[in-house]
């Protein structure tokens, strides 16, 4: 258990790759913080530093309020899962997770005692004798996990601990690992690329991109209120369609007109424009594939658009359809709500009808790409 | 249809006799190449138990079958004085130079340091000059500090294990296999540098901790050129290679030939026993589980 507290943080590689720039960050006690960005943002990076297995370049890292810049990573007191589990081969289960004990000459009944109870709790007790290779890949994940909890230690960090598991066996310890946080109540650090392992494991979200930090918040925030285009794009499955139209400001009532059509904005998002006293111009529209509806064609909100690609997911459907302009948008539709005859008709071809409620927009300036609410 | 098929037929025996005859040729070839090889191993052996020659003779098989050369070796020569200096010198050769390559190739392979790709071009490239080179210096160096004639088996341990350092390619290739992240683990588990090296990475590099032994343990047994210029004319400091080798002069070579065979015999010994205990070890696959394959 403990805070952390980055300031500054910056990382350069070689004279002039700039991996990770003008890190801050404060990390409360037990709180579980997720890094997510794409390949190459720096989280990994970022999170090495925290460990001690990347010299800083510059700025500080405070655990505890101890700054730990120059402190090796067997004096940090923190413990690591990594991507590729890491395992020692020639050792069996028990001596894996029993390895930081006996470096620290621990006495055998403890060393017993807290190995018994990590894999107990990990369900792999009947493993302990065994060597990794003759492990499954989800039961490695376990030992790694179990090795870094005997440690008792102050920050919990974890590499993309599920990347390399299949898709199931992911989902299964994405809900483990929520368990898991219960049971140990940590400092944790997730670094991941995967936005649902982000948005279901973290208490707050760091969102990063070519090195620097884009959006901290709490997976509801980074969702319904992203800081700029590429959160929004970046947050949520399928990714947040964003197209360009123009905003009308009219009598204090705010409409906006996409491909012809013309759709008020309703609601809260209303009255932040109002706030903001945000004028009629050009924007970036962003609707997420969820809140696209079906409509008719009479509606003068609809917008048509033709199906390239169907994707039956079976709780819902994918459909990636063409507007006329060219534009390429995701409309995704529970497919409880649609009648056999209506599912039958949303072929490779057809032209449908689409719209979305004014109170789902988000608004985005086209030139700094800012989110115009925040 | 059914003519399809019995082309297909006709086709894969074709096949089969094909590689009959291939697998044939290539045994015939290998049954050869072992026969050539084996030959004057074979040949020096039985030449050893030759009892009624002390010379070279034109058959291959012993008339007289007996130990009389080995009861010369060890009854009129210093062969064994000069058989526990060659040992003497294999056994501390094998470790310094194993501590020395395993050490370095790990420096090599983990740590990040200036000038580190220049070092290795470097020693790269000096490797290539023939050591003899600088046996001259080597030897006036030694001599002033008295590691010649009877002390030659410490100065040639220093020569040795001095530039053994140099030979790190071949371990350093095997530790740029070992997955880097073991050493991170391990860091972060608490273990230091050494700690890493000797807990986890030693563990998992039995075949190249043998490898080098072996190489290093060899090496003095097969040393004439160096071991003959800082030995010289001195028994006291003699190894095999240099002692042996005066068997072999012309005034000699009519009444030592067959004790020299059975010193070559003897001098295989030790070579072979530690190849064969060593050699269990000698297999790879160790790190199979310690990352996602």
């Amino acid at each position: 258990m403990a805070t952390l507290k980055l300031t500054n943080v910056k990382k350069v590689y070689g004279k002039d790759t700039v991996a990770v720039d003008n890190f801050n960050l404060d990390i409360a006690d037990k709180e579980f913080i997720v890094f997510v960005g794409p390949s190459g943002c720096g989280k990994s990076t970022t999170l090495r530093m925290i460990a001690g297995l990347e010299d800083i370049s510059g700025g500080t890292i405070e655990i505890d309020g101890v700054v730990v810049n120059d402190l090796q990573p067997r004096d940090r007191n923190i413990a690591m899962v990594f991507q590729n589990y890491a395992l020692y081969p020639h050792l069996t289960v028990f001596e894996n997770m029993a390895f930081s004990l006996r470096l620290k000459k621990a006495p055998q009944d403890e060393v017993y005692e807290k190995v018994t109870k990590a894999a107990e709790i990990l369900g792999i007790t009947e493993y302990l004798t065994r060597k990794p290779r003759a492990l499954s890949g989800g039961q490695r994940q376990r030992v790694a996990i179990g090795r870094a909890m005997v440690r008792d230690s102050k920050v919990f960090l974890m590499d993309e601990p599920l990347s390399n598991l299949d898709a199931k066996l992911r989902n299964q310890m994405r809900a483990e690992i929520i368990l898991l946080r219960q049971k140990i109540d940590t400092t944790f650090i997730y670094v991941t690329h995967d936005q649902t392992e982000a948005m279901t494991l973290g208490d707050r979200i760091v969102i990063m991109k070519d090195g620097f930090i884009q959006q901290v918040g709490t997976p509801t925030e980074v969702f319904d209120m992203p800081i700029n285009l590429f959160v929004a794009e970046f947050i949520g499955a399928p990714k947040m369609n964003t197209f360009k139209t123009n905003l009308v400001c009219e009598n204090g009532n705010y409409y906006v007109t996409p491909y012809g059509a013309k759709i008020a904005v309703t609601g809260k998002k209303a009255e932040m424009l109002k706030e903001k006293g945000v004028g009629s111009g050009e924007v970036i529209l962003g609707v997420r594939p969820e809140h696209f509806v079906l409509s008719n064609s009479a509606n003068p909100g609809a917008i048509p658009c033709k199906i390239v690609v169907n994707e039956m997911m079976g709780s819902e459907l994918h459909l990636h359809v063409v507007e006329e302009n060219g534009d390429r948008l995701i409309v995704r539709i529970p497919t409880v709500s649609l009648e056999d005859e209506q599912r039958k008709a949303l072929v490779y071809g057809s032209t449908i009808y689409v719209t979305f409620e004014g109170k789902v927009m988000h608004f985005f300036d086209p030139e700094t790409q800012k989110n115009l609410l925040v | 249809m059914k003519n399809n098929q019995k082309k297909l037929k006709r086709k894969s025996m074709g096949a089969k006799a094909k590689r009959r005859l291939s697998n044939t040729i290539i045994y015939i070839i290998l049954v050869i190449m072992t026969v050539v090889w084996l030959f004057p191993f074979v040949g020096i052996v039985l030449e050893s138990f030759k009892t009624e020659t002390k010379m070279q003779t034109g058959y291959l098989f012993p008339r007289e079958f007996g130990f009389t050369h080995y009861e010369r070796l060890f009854k009129e020569t210093d062969f064994l004085l000069w058989f526990k200096n060659t040992a003497i010198m294999g056994i501390a050769t094998a470790f310094l130079q194993t501590f020395f390559i395993l050490s370095m190739s790990y420096t090599l392979s983990r740590l990040r340091f200036k000038g580190r790709k220049f070092l290795m071009n470097f020693m790269l490239i000096l490797g290539m000059f023939p050591g003899f080179l600088t046996m001259i210096l080597i030897y006036k160096v030694f001599a002033d500090f008295g590691l010649i004639m009877e002390m030659a088996p410490l100065g040639l341990i220093i020569v040795y294990c001095a530039s053994s350092g140099m030979g790190y390619y071949v371990s350093k290739g095997f530790f740029d296999t070992i997955p880097k992240s073991l050493d991170e683990a391990a860091r972060v588990d608490g273990a230091t540098r050494w700690q890493v090296f000797y807990k986890v990475i030693m563990p998992l590099s039995k075949p190249i901790v043998i490898y080098t032994i072996l190489m290093g343990f060899m090496a003095p047994w097969g040393d004439f050129m160096l071991a003959s210029y800082l030995i010289h004319e001195n028994s006291e400091g003699m190894s095999v290679a240099v002692g042996m080798f005066e068997w072999l002069s012309a005034t000699n070579l009519n009444t030592n030939y067959t004790m020299f065979c059975a010193a070559g015999v003897i001098v295989a010994i030790p070579v072979v026993t530690v190849f064969l205990l060593l050699q269990k070890y000698y297999v790879e696959g160790v790190t199979g589980g310690a990352v996602k394959g």
